[in-house]
């Protein structure tokens, strides 16, 4: 009986004691497990953006290695290396130790093991032979370096969870270079667009007037720009040569810089328009007036009164915009303003594979899906986020 | 949630049609298309193209699409065939030196081509009116107006005068503008029906654009009288389809197939899906790509459907433009590296499963001037040590990091092409990968094709490398693309195609002498000759040539590709299905 | 109110003037004006046809001569000529603008018929079973893309199924015995379509109505509505309902802006003629009529939409004044 009134006793403490906001929030978080499987997926997803190239290391392919004689292998499949990297093995070898390389050259010419039209030849031959047959080779010659072609010959053989693509990359490792791409500017674009709607949204809806007619009639106007020739002047322009943005771009990274601003350009009109129609609504409500009265500032007014009622709708759609966003993306490298190739990205993969649905439809089928996991992973966080810190949603 | 079964849904069912393990799901879906075929009759064929189209006025068209469909219902005086020859089509023969039908003759101080046509006794406009040396002669002359946007003005204006005989209004007299041995090439040369289109080019011919826009073509389509080939138009909705009937009037044996239908299908990833539905029975050569057909190819033998894909050989040559005043293309021994670090026997054999030829230069093997005689040309077989060595001799280094470099600086490049087309883009990053092997690095920037073609390649803007493709028909002059008053310019008004800014001073005269030549045998010698500096200078990258495809019923006779600029409509009217 | 409205109007119009000048020189700003798209199809034009089609085209003249004389035809009520068809404008525009009408008022229709009951269903039992499996199947749907989903609903119901065409409008060279079979035959080429289109507005029509109704639930006059004892239906549609609909009002109006404007994506795959495959092709074939008043149509769309939003706003929510 005791134990009980003690602990019913600190659980009144707990609850009288005032929570700290993100306390809440966290608490009211963390009961959604919807909220809780989106945060943990996309958690996932950083992860595997960021460590993509340790994923690289670990699986021992690489995203960019081709294999035209082994395209559009399905999932699961065992794939031979093509003669070019084999040769390139040889010919760094050759550039490291030249000496060893020699050695082997004779040791193999000597023991006949390959018949190659010019002696130079020998190891390329060696190289090309069956894995069995090249291991089986090399462990009859003597060298310091046996381990380590060994080891190279047995990485010639290489395995594809998820098969290879139109130049027999590997599907596995692009997706996971893609990630990067897809979720980075998903996610960025998502946030800056919804930061200039809100922006403009705030100061329309709540200072109307003059200040109102000039953004509401400029977010018209974007909206209603026509796209297509707006991207294919944008197309026509080259960065480099624009002074102040030449700084940025000479990394290579033009396409991406082009990409991430012309998504921001066109996306965020709609936000402001929600945010701006709430706002209206809000400004005539009585504690907005009570506040006013109170003599709270323009600016205490649109960030504590307003911004946590348009946090709904905000939020809604800064979680759409993040799957919009990617395939926005995918769209625009059809018109040659996406990634450029080869970096891959699950928009445009999932773009080239349509073609060939019939024929390997697994490259369609898993961007697909993993868009799907990621826009709906975004969605629910963004769900549980608004739950958790809308004070009205708060329910015991 | 219904995303993923949706996924799982289409995966089943993809997964049915690409393997042969669900045998009910195979058969049943290859009967269904059995029952389609067998369906297939002369009564009805529809064909799918994957291109706009426009009206069918013959001088001012200009689209593809508008093309391949206006050969069933207009021709020109001759043509080439399936076999690559030139062959009379409105004309009894063709006229040539040798058959004394053409002549050169002095006319005001100047040596003119003069050549004898003489126009098929039976052929008739659809309203049973004769086509005559008139119809031609006003076709001329509209195409002379300064009103009438004439597009390939040049085909009419080298014929200087049409004169008819005046005891036989179907023999004509050409005099062309000078002397040329092609003058035969009438190609291009529409007949326009004077008897109804004049009253019209009288009223409007001085108001710009008053032609087109009255002309029967745009106004009345369906008006039999504006046709003489094999089929008339029957209906045409822009943007949709276009319906063919057979010409009872025409002059050749009688159409066998009693109504075309030519559909629009603007996505070619669902041109398979509709042929195999039945909206349509026939993929045209505006239709699938490449890697598209040589899937739809493997399961046709895989399932046993009624289809047979065709490849052919076309004369469109995909290559690399190299920008000459790159800096560092400027090293001939780069260039040749370039060329010796690319495998186009794999590039061809594994992207394009053969199906499509590597390419050696400018001129394609259909073409009579065609040479690969390693004695005539310079041959580049793929050798990566070779290229090696040449980039080791041209001070080129390889550093650390894999790339190359000379005086600090990386041996970079940039290649640029039209995005959104999937072949290129697979093949441009086909050559990334072979380039960075012989330590080159190779970025891509590719555009929509209107700035490609527009801006990049028109005013030679792209920094070392465009890749595309020229579309020419055999035996045609090199000299647009390789005489160097073709490189453009703000001062030639951007006019010339030789985009590489290539300068050789004996180019130019072959180029220019080539044109007036009058002996086939030394065109050849020459050809060869131009061939030989082409191929020593490397001033472009030869890639391949391009194969048309198409997709036929099993039981279709008489389909012949021909792999240039005048397509298989040309003999339609032999078409059959029976 | 009036006068907002009159004011409102006139701001159109300047903006409508200014936005289609602006349109004017986007256009010509484009690299490949007509003649560079002749030159480049044609590699034996000289210099001399470069200048002649250039003065033939008046592309030597300054952009605001051409936007002038542009306007200047337009107000005589001459569209003007399509200068790929050789047709008028009005000719080749119409029947497209309205095919595409039918197709995108069809599948706006039918999403909201679903998606507004759906949403607000969800949002009277939020976190429930039904309100989760509501929730992921709308992302789903906004989360397909449009041109993976067109291709699939091909395959499915075209290729495998054979139930329904895979592209076109209509059976092409069939004649109609009377206006049902009219109709019937081109309700059949419209379903796939119509689905895919909607597939993904009723996903976001259901999360807006879902998201704006839940917040207008939680509101003290929804207690103080129950508490007085009234119907659970008056609750939710006159007191809930009608003030949830500032944000709907947002969205719908921003569809309906584009029902003409057509859906490139949808249109091309199903092979359907509406106006935006050929406002797609009028740009990159650089047909500057049929272009043109493809933009003032969809920019006027945009503004007068626009427009009705703030109207609407000040109907839903009384408080909202417009002076």
């Amino acid at each position: 009986m005791e134990t009980n009134n003690t602990l019913s006793q600190t659980k009144i403490a707990e609850l009288e004691t005032a929570q700290s906001f993100y306390k809440m929030v966290y608490n009211q978080f963390k009961e959604n497990k919807a909220a809780l499987f989106g945060l943990f997926t996309i958690i996932f997803f950083v992860i595997i953006a960021v460590g993509a190239p340790v994923i690289e290391w670990a699986l021992g392919v690489d995203a960019n290695t081709q294999n035209v004689f082994n395209r559009y292998k399905p999932p699961f499949s065992q794939v031979q290396a093509s003669q070019d990297v084999r040769d390139q093995m040889v010919q760094t070898f050759y550039l490291k130790s030249p000496e060893l390389a020699k050695d082997i050259e004779t040791e193999l010419l000597a023991k006949n093991l390959v018949t190659p039209i010019r002696p130079e030849d020998a190891m390329y031959d060696w190289v090309n032979l069956s894995p069995e047959k090249a291991i089986e080779a090399i462990k009859q010659i003597n060298t310091p370096a046996k381990d380590d072609l060994i080891k190279s010959v047995k990485n010639f053989s290489s395995y594809h969870i998820f098969g290879t693509d139109e130049l027999g990359r590997d599907v596995l490792m692009r997706l996971v270079y893609g990630t990067q791409v897809s979720m980075g500017v998903g996610v960025l674009v998502a946030i800056v667009s919804a930061f200039i709607g809100l922006l403009v949204g705030a100061l329309a809806g709540y200072y109307g007037g003059v200040i109102d007619t000039i953004l509401m009639r400029t977010t018209d106007a974007l909206l209603s720009l026509p796209l297509l020739p707006v991207l294919v002047v944008i197309a026509a322009i080259d960065l480099q040569k624009v002074p102040f943005l030449s700084a940025i771009t000479q990394y290579g990274n033009e396409s991406i810089i082009k990409l991430v601003f012309i998504l921001c350009l066109f996306s965020w009109m709609v936000v402001a328009r929600l945010v701006r129609g709430s706002i209206l609504s809000l400004r005539e409500r009585e504690f907005i007036l009570a506040a006013k009265t109170l003599g709270a500032t323009d600016a205490t007014i649109i960030l504590r009164h307003m911004f946590p009622n348009v946090i709904a709708p905000l939020l809604v759609s800064v979680t759409l915009g993040v799957g919009e966003s990617i395939l926005f993306e995918a769209a625009l490298s059809f018109l040659g303003l996406g990634i450029q190739p080869p970096t891959p990205s699950w928009g445009n993969m999932l773009f080239n594979a349509l073609e060939l649905i019939y024929k390997a439809p697994f490259l369609a089928i898993i961007p697909g899906v993993l868009i799907l996991l990621v826009v709906v992973s975004f969605n629910f966080l963004g769900d549980g986020l608004q739950d958790a810190i809308d004070p009205k949603s708060v329910r015991r | 949630m219904k995303k993923l079964a949706f996924v799982l849904v289409a995966a089943a069912i993809l997964n049915t049609a690409c393997t042969k393990k669900d045998s009910t799901g195979t058969s049943a879906s290859a009967g269904a298309t059995s029952s389609t075929n067998s369906k297939l009759s002369n009564a009805e064929l529809k064909i799918g193209i994957s291109q706009e189209f426009e009206n069918f006025n013959p001088l001012i068209s200009t689209m593809m699409a508008t093309t391949y469909m206006s050969r069933m219902s207009i021709r020109t005086l001759d043509s080439i065939n399936a076999d690559g020859k030139w062959i009379p089509v409105l004309a009894k023969e063709i006229p040539t030196f040798e058959n004394k039908k053409a002549v050169i003759k002095k006319i005001g101080g100047k040596d003119h081509v003069v050549a004898v046509w003489e126009i098929l006794d039976n052929a008739m406009w659809g309203d049973g009116t004769p086509l005559t040396c008139a119809d031609f002669e006003f076709a001329s002359k509209v195409a002379a107006s300064p009103n009438v946007s004439v597009a390939d003005k040049e085909t009419y204006s080298q014929v200087e005068k049409i004169e008819a005989d005046p005891k036989n209004p179907k023999k004509c007299t050409f005099t062309y503008d000078k002397v040329r041995w092609d003058f035969y090439m009438l190609g291009t040369f529409f007949p326009l029906p004077k008897h109804l289109e004049e009253p019209i080019f009288k009223k409007y011919g001085s108001i710009k654009e008053g032609y087109e826009k009255n002309s029967l073509y745009t106004k009345d389509p369906t008006n039999p009288g504006l046709y003489h080939g094999a089929y008339l138009v029957s209906e045409i909705q822009l943007g949709d389809h276009v319906t063919f009937t057979p010409n009872p009037k025409f002059y050749g044996e009688a159409a066998k197939i009693k109504k075309i239908i030519v559909k629009l299908i603007p996505n070619t990833g669902t041109l398979e899906a509709n042929l195999r539905s039945g909206t349509i029975d026939l993929i045209s050569t505006m239709g699938l790509a490449l890697d598209q057909a040589l899937a739809f190819d493997k399961k046709i033998k895989e399932e046993k459907l009624g289809y047979e894909v065709l490849f052919q050989p076309s004369t469109v040559y995909e290559h690399i433009d190299l920008n000459l005043d790159n800096p560092f293309l400027k090293d001939v021994k780069v260039r040749k590296a370039l060329l010796y670090a690319i495998n186009k026997d794999d590039l061809v054999n594994a992207l394009f499963e053969g199906k499509q030829l590597p390419a050696l230069h400018l001129v394609t093997p259909k073409d009579a001037w065609y040479t690969d005689d390693p004695a005539k040309i310079t041959i580049y077989k793929y050798n990566k040590r070779e290229a090696d060595r040449l980039l080791d001799e041209a001070g080129w280094k390889m550093g650390a990091d894999g790339y190359r470099m000379k005086d600090g600086k990386k041996l970079s490049f940039t290649i640029m092409t039209t995005a959104g087309n999937k072949t290129r883009e697979l093949v441009q990053v086909y050559l990334q990968n072979q380039w960075k092997q012989v330590g080159i690095e190779v970025s891509a920037k590719n555009e929509p094709a209107r700035v490609f073609f527009g801006e990049t390649t028109k005013k030679r803007k792209f920094d070392s490398m465009a890749l595309f493709a020229w579309v020419s028909s055999p035996e045609s002059s090199p000299k647009v693309t390789l005489h160097s008053s073709k490189i453009p310019s703000a001062k030639n008004g951007y006019s010339g195609q030789n985009q590489m800014g290539w300068v050789n001073k004996n180019v130019d005269d072959l180029t220019t002498k080539l044109e007036a030549e009058l002996d086939p045998a030394k065109r050849i010698k020459m050809v060869h000759e131009i061939l030989k500096y082409y191929t020593d200078e490397v001033p472009v990258l030869p890639l391949y040539y391009r194969s048309d495809v198409a997709v036929i019923p099993t039981q279709m006779k008489n389909y012949r590709l021909t792999g240039h600029q005048f397509p298989e409509t040309n003999e339609v009217e032999k078409w059959t299905l029976e | 109110m009036t006068t907002y409205i009159l004011r409102r109007i006139i701001q159109t119009l300047v903006l409508l003037v200014v936005l289609s000048y602006l349109c004017f020189n986007l256009m010509t700003l484009m690299p490949g004006d007509p003649v560079e798209l002749m030159i480049s199809s044609n590699p034996k034009i000289t210099a001399e046809d470069v200048a002649r089609l250039r003065e033939f085209y008046g592309l030597d003249q300054p952009t605001y001569v051409r936007y002038q004389r542009w306007v200047s035809t337009i107000l005589e009520g001459d569209l003007g000529f399509s200068r790929t068809y050789r047709i008028p404008v009005s000719e080749m525009l119409g029947p497209s603008l309205k095919y595409t009408f039918i197709l995108s008022m069809s599948s706006l229709f039918l999403s909201l018929l679903i998606a507004i009951p759906l949403g607000i269903y969800c949002a009277l039992r939020p976190n429930s079973k039904f309100d989760y499996i509501v929730n992921l199947l709308s992302f789903a749907g906004i989360s397909a893309p449009s041109f993976w989903l067109g291709i699939v609903l091909i395959i499915i119901f075209s290729v495998k199924l054979g139930w329904l065409p895979a592209g076109g409008y209509q059976t092409t060279g069939m004649v109609y015995e009377n206006i049902f079979s009219e109709i019937l035959d081109k309700a059949k080429y419209l379903i796939l379509p119509v689905l895919s289109l909607s597939i993904q507005s009723i996903g976001r029509f259901s999360r807006f109505a879902r998201s704006a109704m839940l917040e207008v639930m939680r509101n003290d006059y929804i207690r103080t509505a129950r508490a007085k004892g009234l119907t659970e239906r008056v609750v939710i549609w006159r007191h809930g309902f009608r003030n949830a609909l500032i944000p709907l009002i947002t969205i719908v109006t921003l569809s309906l802006s584009s029902v003409f404007s057509g859906a490139l994506i949808t249109e091309t795959f199903f092979a359907y003629p509406g106006a935006g495959r050929l406002i797609y092709t009028s740009i990159i074939g650089n047909d500057f009529n049929v272009a043109m008043v493809a933009f003032i149509i969809s920019i006027a769309m945009v503004l007068v939409m626009s427009l009705i939003a703030d109207l609407l706003y000040g109907v839903a929510d009384p408080r909202i004044s417009y002076e």
